[in-house]
Order: structure tokens, then sequence, then C-alpha cells
């Protein structure tokens, strides 16, 4: 039997943060994981992150994923792929299944960042073919290459949901709709806003059915359901399509440690059973530590954090750094952790109606259900102002943890203010260049350049477009709302991309000046 | 003693319902109405369940059926899935072969 002084389950955002920071503590480090590459989920994410600096905000998943492999590359950290650890049992000992061989190790201690699989549900024609997590659809799309297919309905509007449908959209599906059986859309409303604009309708308070088809998906019915999720009869609403894509949730896949007879608990908050674990996340056994989704479902950015704090712990129990090295490291991991727990979608709120911003403002109730700000609410945000010439519009309406947007703008344009998760506004005596930086660097696409008076009765509207083909000067279009549906004529006046925006490109638009603040999206 | 514990308990009769013949575990393909017979025919439990149906024990080891069946038995017997205990979590956690099984190093 083969020993290690730390033992890393699982080489995704969390496990490998995990090997990384007990390894530059001069810890010996393994780190086994059943896939054949490394990064867990996120080299499937190609999307922009939320956060600030330090969380790496504003680069897209897989960049972190990049980073985050040379970065163990550089601690000299051990990586075994195709290793499925197959047991842990009492005394930190593992069996990992290596090619045709059981393996034995004993850990002298052990990190577990396993992650979750996707929860399901069941309808009638839930097994036929083209019904698919929204996980294998973001594998297909974005690690093969594959379109999942041609027409998509989108179970669940929580983040993944909601970020998928894009990507369904980039991959050139036609997202049919976004269906939910929850009352309100559940991720950030930035995610809803950017499906929704490009005319993708939103069903609440809806499930689906039937799948219709014989050997593969042909069709879905959707209805709407009461307030105990029972479908309500007359209600159903037929699509044509060809995938049905679920996104109900993900469950820690926390079994290692039930294993291992660490103490555990259903947690519904966490989603589902996870270990009992403390602040850094030590399990009732000593030495054993979760990390990530198997220790309650969050995102790869907390994730991250959260390995590094295991990996902290675990040198320290090993004797690598004193317990005040310990607590100085912990203190500014804790610090980003709390900063990425905070706001309108912090683990604390799940679930809750938040009727009012940090500032006082009432949220969009539209947005809640729609998936976009209507035209009569978007004025009372403090990123929305008026101006002469040339200037941001900031639709971002509810309080999360980001904050790109004041750093992105080189003359101070934009402020957050002390709090991570307050919303932007516009600073006082400020002057806009047009230089694009902010619209490129907001990963929730919430950020406009409105010139709403550009002469001869136009308006001039500056967008994030991530899609192909794109367009080109001259083309004529139309002008669509935050809801999708087509305001006005538009002609592009200008495609802009350089390196710094990082493959968003910023399209602008003319549009009759009484559209400035209404068109929001470009469509050919 | 929880809920459990008390198996005289009455829940009622066996009620067929329009989905009973929705496959709910794939692999060994049991149905809902499976399931739900079970619970009344006093498999109470996750363990039960999964020893008289098979259910989570094929392929994908309950990767994608253990939240349904959990939730298919807490219904039946009126009480929420979390106070339900899960499946025993025993190796192999994926399904591995038995020639590779022997194939231990030590």
């Amino acid at each position: 039997m083969k020993r290690y002084e730390l033992i890393v389950v699982g080489a995704g955002p969390s496990g490998l943060s995990a090997a990384i920071e007990a390894a530059k503590c001069g810890v010996e480090v393994i780190v086994f994981d059943e896939n054949e590459k490394p990064g867990g989920q996120l080299f499937k994410q190609i999307h922009k992150f939320f956060g600030s600096k330090e969380h790496h905000a504003k680069v897209r998943g897989f960049k972190i994923g990049e980073e985050l492999l040379r970065e163990a590359s550089d601690a000299g950290v051990e990586v075994v792929l195709n290793a499925t650890v197959t047991g842990l049992y009492q005394n930190k000992e593992i069996t990992v299944r290596i090619g045709d061989a059981i393996h034995h190790y004993k850990g002298d201690t052990i990190i577990i960042a396993t992650g979750a699989a996707e929860n399901m549900v069941t309808f009638p024609g839930w097994t036929l073919p083209g019904v698919i997590g929204a996980g294998a659809a973001q594998t297909l799309m974005n690690i093969h290459g594959i379109q999942p297919g041609k027409r998509v309905l989108m179970l669940g509007s929580g983040n993944v949901g909601l970020v998928v449908s894009f990507q369904l959209m980039q991959a050139g599906c036609e997202v049919v709709a976004v269906a939910d059986a929850a009352p309100r859309i559940g991720g950030y409303g930035v995610h809803a806003a950017k499906v929704a604009r490009t005319g993708v309708p939103f069903y609440l308070s809806h499930t689906i059915t039937k799948a219709h088809g014989t050997d593969h998906v042909t069709g879905v019915t959707i209805s709407e359901v009461d307030s105990s999720f029972k479908p309500i009869a007359g209600t159903e609403k037929y699509f044509d399509v060809d995938v049905i894509c679920i996104a109900v949730g993900l469950s820690p896949m926390s079994q290692l440690f039930k294993m291992s007879g660490c103490n555990m608990e259903d947690n519904p908050k966490k989603g589902g059973q996870v270990p009992i674990i403390d602040s850094y996340g030590e399990t009732s056994q000593k030495g054993v530590f979760a990390a990530g989704d198997v220790s309650g479902i969050e995102e790869a950015s907390s994730a991250m954090i959260e390995g590094r704090m295991a990996g902290v712990c675990a040198a320290q129990y090993l004797g690598y750094c004193t317990e005040e090295e310990k607590e100085n490291k912990l203190k500014d991991l804790e610090k980003d952790l709390d900063s990425l727990r905070q706001g309108m979608f912090a683990p604390s709120n799940r679930g809750k109606l938040i009727e009012k911003t940090d500032e006082g403002i009432d949220v969009s109730m539209s947005l809640l259900t729609k998936g976009f700000v209507s035209d009569d609410e978007i004025e009372r945000f403090p990123g929305v102002t008026h101006k002469v010439g040339v200037h941001p519009v900031m639709e971002c309406t509810q309080n999360i943890p980001c904050n790109p947007c004041q750093d992105a703008c080189p003359k101070g344009c934009i402020s957050i203010g002390e709090n991570i998760t307050n919303l932007p506004f516009v600073t006082d005596g400020s002057q806009c260049i047009n230089c694009g930086m902010c619209v490129a660097s907001c990963s929730g696409q919430a950020i406009f350049l409105v010139d709403e008076d550009c002469g001869d009765g136009y308006a001039s509207i500056t967008l994030p477009y991530e899609f192909l083909p794109l367009p080109k000067i001259g083309d004529v279009g139309s002008g669509l709302g935050r809801n999708g549906e087509r305001v006005c004529e538009a002609t592009v006046v200008n495609v802009k991309n350089l390196k710094a925006f990082d493959h968003t490109n910023l399209l602008t638009i003319k549009v009759p000046k009484e559209y400035a603040m209404k068109a929001r999206f470009f469509r050919a | 003693m929880n809920i459990l514990s008390d198996r005289s308990r009455d829940i009622g009769e066996f009620v067929p319902a329009e989905d009973d013949d929705m496959l709910i575990c794939r692999c060994e393909e049991v149905t809902k109405g499976e399931i739900r017979k079970a619970v009344h025919d006093g498999m109470w439990t996750i363990t039960e369940i999964r020893r008289y149906l098979r259910t989570g024990m094929g392929l994908c080891q309950g990767q994608t059926c253990a939240r349904l069946v959990k939730g298919i038995i807490a219904k039946e017997l009126g009480i929420s899935p979390a106070e339900l205990e899960p499946a025993t979590a025993r190796s192999p956690m994926r399904p591995v072969e038995m020639r590779v099984m022997g194939n231990e190093e030590a």
C-alpha cells in the first residue's frame, strides 16, 4: 500500500485548488480523478464568471481551468486521471481503480472534492433519447463541438438553465422556451435578461407533462401548475422540439463520506446528503475534509476558495505550516468566500422572495417572472441615467457579488461603492469616451453604451454580442426590446472586437431616438 | 424512535395511478407503480426497496434515480424525503468488473 501525505479525490476546481494550496506548503499530494481530463466542469464553462478580481471575474470558465492546471503543474501536484476511487475506508485508506487493477493507498489527510450529479424529473416520455441534462448539453457543445439538437426546451430557470440556454443559442440551436415549476426565475436576472432579449419566452409555474415521440423526442407539452405543483388541466402548451434539456438542480456526490463513517446530514439548502463540516471543510473525522459542491451546492468560484481552505488546513494538520500561518491564509480566503456569499442570491436567501434591493429600490417583478425588466421599471435603477452624448446604461438590477465594471472604465465613470453587491451607478462629472470596456467586461451582458441623440432623430446603442454570424456594418435588421419583440428598424453602424473584449463583440446599432431606452438587441 | 419505527401505522391502501407504468430506475427497469406497491407491501426504507426491487443497484448505482425513489417512498408514507435514511454507501462506488475487483495491487 502506497502512502501519501495528502490524497485529493476529484480534480475539479475545488480539488485542484486544494492540491495547489497544500503543495505550495510543501505537502506531498496526489490527486485522483475518474475522468480522462482534469478540470471538472470548468472546461464546459464558456461564459465569463462573476465576482471580483480575486474571484477571476470576467474571465471565462475554461480559462480559469487552464490557469488552475498551470498552477497545479508549477506546484508539482501529481494528478492521476482515469483513476476511479471506489471506496474510502476508516483510517483514511482508499481503493482506486486504475486500468485493470484495484490499487490501495493511505493518506495522512484526505480531501474529498467529488462534486455533484444532476437531478432528474420524471414525466411520461422522460426516458426518450433527446431528454438530456444541462451538463450533457454542455459536454456535447463545449467539449465535443456537437449540437445537441435543433430546437430545445429548457426546464429549469436557475443559473445553470439560463447559462446553458444561452450557450445552446450560441451553438446555433433554437431555444423555444424556458420553463420552471417555481413561480419565479431562480437564477441571476442578468442571465435571464440576455436570454429573454433574444426572444425566448419564459413559462414560470409550468412543468413538463409529456415528452412526445416513439424512438426519440419530437415534441413536448408543458402545463401550468397550481400552488402544490399539480398540473392544471386545460393549460397545456405544445412545442415542436428534438431536445428537452433538464436543469433542475444538483445533488452532492457524498457517498465516500458516508462510507467512511463521517457524520452526515440531509440538508435541502445544500442540495441533499452532505457531510457535517466545520467552516474550513473538516468532517467529523480528523484529517478528512470536504470541499466544493460535495459539501453543499454552490458554484465554481466558491468551490475554488473552499478547496484552498481545505488545502491550507490539511497542510497545517500535517505540520507544514504553523497555526498562525494557517489563520492568516484562512482570513483572506474567508473574506473572499464571504463576499461571494452576499447579496440576493446568498445561500441563506435561497427560496426567499426579495422585494427590495439593498438600496431600497423595488425589485423588478417582470424580471422574476418573464425574464426581463419592463420599460416602465428600468428607469428606477441607479445604473440607468440620461445624459447628453455617449454614456453607459447599466441594467444591473439585483444585488449580486460582481464588480468588474468599475475597474473596466479607464475614466472612472462607473462605481459600485464599498460593497461588492451594490448596484453600479455612473459617477458625477465623469466623461465616457465610448471605449466599450464596460460593455465587454460585464459578465451579465447588462451594460450598454447609449447616445440618446446622435443627430437626424437617431440614437446609437452599443450592445454586447456573442453570436455567429457576426452582423456587418450596414446590415439592416430589427431592434428588439428587452422582451425580445421587435420595436423598430435598426442599422448596424459599427462592429468592434478587441483582444481586451475577450470574444465579446460590440455591436453599435442606430435606431430612431425614441427607442434609445427600449431597443436592446439586434436581429438581422 | 422515528416515524418509520411504527410499522403498524396505517398508510392506507395502494391506489393505482395513471403514471404507475413510468420507469423510474432505468438500469433495473423498475416502475413507479412497483415502488409504490412495494411500500404498501411493507418496504418502508430505501434499503428494503433496494433489496426488494433492485432500484439503484444497476449500472449507474442510483446516480439518476436515488432521489426520485426517495421522493416516491416519502410521498407514499406521507413523510418528508429528508426523514428517510439514504442508501448504504459501500465499495465499489462505481461499477467494477469482477476480474478487476479481484486484481488487487496491495
